[in-house]
């Protein structure tokens, strides 16, 4: 399981790190494929661990990402690469990483983590999330910080207790669908009437 | 019964949606939209009256939603009639998912449920202003989905922070309930508890627009159809603020915590009737001048609930309920102005009185009762409200919110008399002596 942990945080980073678009979408669908794994290798085969494995993969391994690469595929070379991150999203990147082992042992004494190394795993790639949607500027990057979180956020619900409610996962993974379905949506309406990929242009409304 | 007849109202407009307004895009089925959303709102009313008689939370909020989503269906009808280019399938398809959504929220008896609901009613009211398809609304349509989603992934830690709390209950998602949660919150850590109660009430205060969690809120807000302008601040602010007021009621911090719920919520409040009053002095926009003193009222309300006593949750109830009515009527007049002048500009928007007199009576009438003007209701919630405060000696709270909503009663009746008279001279005939000068 720390192994999944390990990997879902390498990928966060390489998601953090990495400017070309086309490098994003692999990292997302790895992610999605890691979790659909971690799903059916951490509990007994049942009609809902295979069910909810099943969603995971399709939506998180497959839809999300294969939206994501149709749409770059139609964008010139230049809208498919992102700004450099800035240097003091590096500084902050490693702040908040370090910051996890504070927040455990924090609550070490309440008994509440289950799994210490998979929490700072899915903590820290949380983290990598946050800051990632504050320092990169392409409209895809940012829909990627959001899906990268919320996979996080599975992976910590996994350290803290074993898995989410079924209802509540199934319920994500509506939401997931139709959510990052929209941003792409939008996106290609942003690129096509602004003829810019960058969130900085987002300015008009003010005040 | 009242459940399973409310969550049956969006239904029958998503089938019509489907299945006839995409081939025929005719009036008179948006008509008849109108008209089931309204019987809905009846039925809903028959069922449910005794217990809105004795301000059941759950009831009202259903109520309320009903009925300005009926007023927003028929509101729909003359926008939709003002705005061809927009696709009235796709628009009533979008629109009865983002009802079915806040009936959602009121119904959750679950924590889980309630985010669930919450965060479909981003996505669905999102669509909605990306329908609207140009520069502005795409632009607002991306900040709020946005924002809204990382403020809800904060909840969704706070969420799971309280399941796992709780996980050897063993009962599945029925964990968070709230009479669940209620019953065993002695069992959650006190930490957990606070990490908890921070995160679900920044989470959830991203959608009740609380400040400083509101930036989203005047851009989708103003961008939005204005019928859906109406459902959005009239409705769903307050439905997300009581979420967490359901919240907080069913998992009390330890005493004397800083960080509680009440004392969030105070703080958060306070912070937006102050920030939602300042901003108002300074708006261009007709709808983000609405949307601001959304912000204001959502934080009125948000003070009431931070008392915690029966009393002051009731009266939040209660300033919801009056702020629904008349924010939503309105947007909905904001939304015919701007076509009848052709921009949302408030500096253009002026002489109201003497082209549109019944019209500007009525804009006035809905202003000054955002105003808090008496005998118009807000005044009489917002006075109660000020007696709980002062019963509990919060006097602070008192001096910063009654500043608040004098600026406020200033900056809105600035704004009213500019678009009731503002250049009604250059709109009388030219006198003999300018037409010598």
């Amino acid at each position: 399981m720390n192994t999944f942990g390990l990997l879902l945080f390498l990928l966060a980073l390489g998601l953090l790190w990495s400017r070309t678009m086309s490098y994003t979408v692999w990292f997302l669908a790895g992610e999605g494929v890691l979790l659909s794994l971690m799903v059916w290798t951490s509990e007994p085969w049942t009609t809902v661990t295979i069910l909810v494995g099943l969603g995971t993969l399709v939506v998180k391994g497959g839809l999300i990402p294969v939206l994501i690469h149709r749409l770059l595929r139609t964008w010139p070379a230049a809208f498919r690469r992102d700004h450099p991150l800035p240097l003091w999203a590096y500084g902050v990147a490693v702040l908040v990483v370090l910051a996890v082992s504070h927040v455990i042992h924090l609550l070490g004494p309440t008994g509440v983590i289950h799994d210490t190394l998979l929490f700072f795993y899915a903590l820290s790639s949380i983290h990598v999330g946050f800051v990632m949607i504050v320092a990169r500027r392409h409209l895809l990057s940012q829909l990627a910080s959001l899906v990268a979180i919320e996979n996080g956020l599975v992976v910590l619900a996994v350290s803290l207790a074993g898995a989410l409610p079924t209802f509540v996962e199934l319920g994500l993974l509506v939401d997931l669908s139709l959510g990052a379905t929209l941003m792409v949506w939008m996106s290609h309406r942003i690129r096509h009437e602004m003829q810019t990929t960058d969130v900085m242009t987002l300015r008009r409304l003010r005040g | 019964m009242s459940s399973a007849w409310a969550l049956a109202g969006p239904v029958i407009p998503l089938v019509l949606a489907v299945v006839v307004l995409r081939r025929h895009a005719n009036q008179r089925w948006c008509t008849v939209i109108a008209i089931w959303a309204s019987l809905v709102w009846l039925g809903e009313c028959d069922l449910t009256w005794h217990l809105v008689m004795q301000w059941r939370m759950w009831a009202v909020l259903l109520d309320v939603t009903n009925l300005i989503a009926a007023s927003s269906a028929w509101d729909s009808v003359i926008w939709l009639r003002e705005h061809p280019h927009m696709v009235p399938f796709r628009y009533y398809g979008w629109w009865s998912l983002f009802w079915a959504a806040l009936l959602g929220i009121a119904l959750a008896h679950n924590l889980a449920l309630a985010w669930l609901a919450v965060e479909f009613s981003t996505l669905t009211s999102g669509a909605l202003i990306i329908e609207v398809g140009d520069r502005h609304a795409l632009e607002a349509a991306w900040k709020y989905i946005l924002i809204a989603s990382v403020g809800l992934i904060m909840g969704l830690i706070g969420l799971v922070f309280l399941y796992a709390s709780l996980r050897s209950q063993n009962l599945g998602w029925a964990i968070l309930n709230y009479q669940n949660l209620h019953a065993q919150f002695s069992h959650i850590a006190p930490m957990i508890r606070t990490l908890a109660t921070v995160f679900i009430v920044a989470g959830f205060g991203t959608k009740a627009g609380l400040v400083p969690f509101h930036t989203w809120l005047p851009d989708a807000h103003s961008e939005a159809p204005s019928p859906v302008s109406g459902l959005l601040s009239g409705v769903l602010l307050g439905l997300s603020l009581f979420t967490v007021v359901r919240f907080v009621e069913a998992v009390p911090t330890a005493r004397g915590a800083f960080l509680s719920g009440s004392h969030l919520l105070t703080i958060f409040g306070t912070l937006s009737v102050v920030v939602g009053a300042l901003a108002l002095l300074v708006q261009r926009d007709i709808k983000r001048l609405l949307a601001y003193s959304s912000i204001e009222q959502v934080g009125i309300m948000a003070v009431a609930a931070g008392l915690g006593t029966k009393a002051a949750v009731g009266l939040a109830l209660w300033q919801f309920a009056l702020h629904a009515l008349i924010k939503s009527s309105v947007f909905y007049g904001a939304g015919h102005l701007s076509v009848l002048y052709q921009t949302q500009r408030l500096t253009k928007i002026t002489g109201l009185l003497a082209r549109y007199p019944v019209g500007a009576v009525g804009w006035a009438v809905g202003i000054l009762a955002l105003a808090g003007l008496p005998p118009l209701g807000l005044a009489y919630s917002e006075w109660l409200i000020f007696r709980q405060l002062w019963q509990h000696h919060a006097y602070l709270v008192i001096g910063l919110v009654a500043a608040a909503l004098t600026v406020t009663f200033a900056a809105l009746v600035y704004h009213l008399m500019r678009t009731l008279w503002r250049d009604m001279d250059a709109l009388a005939p030219a006198s003999p002596a300018s037409e010598v000068h």
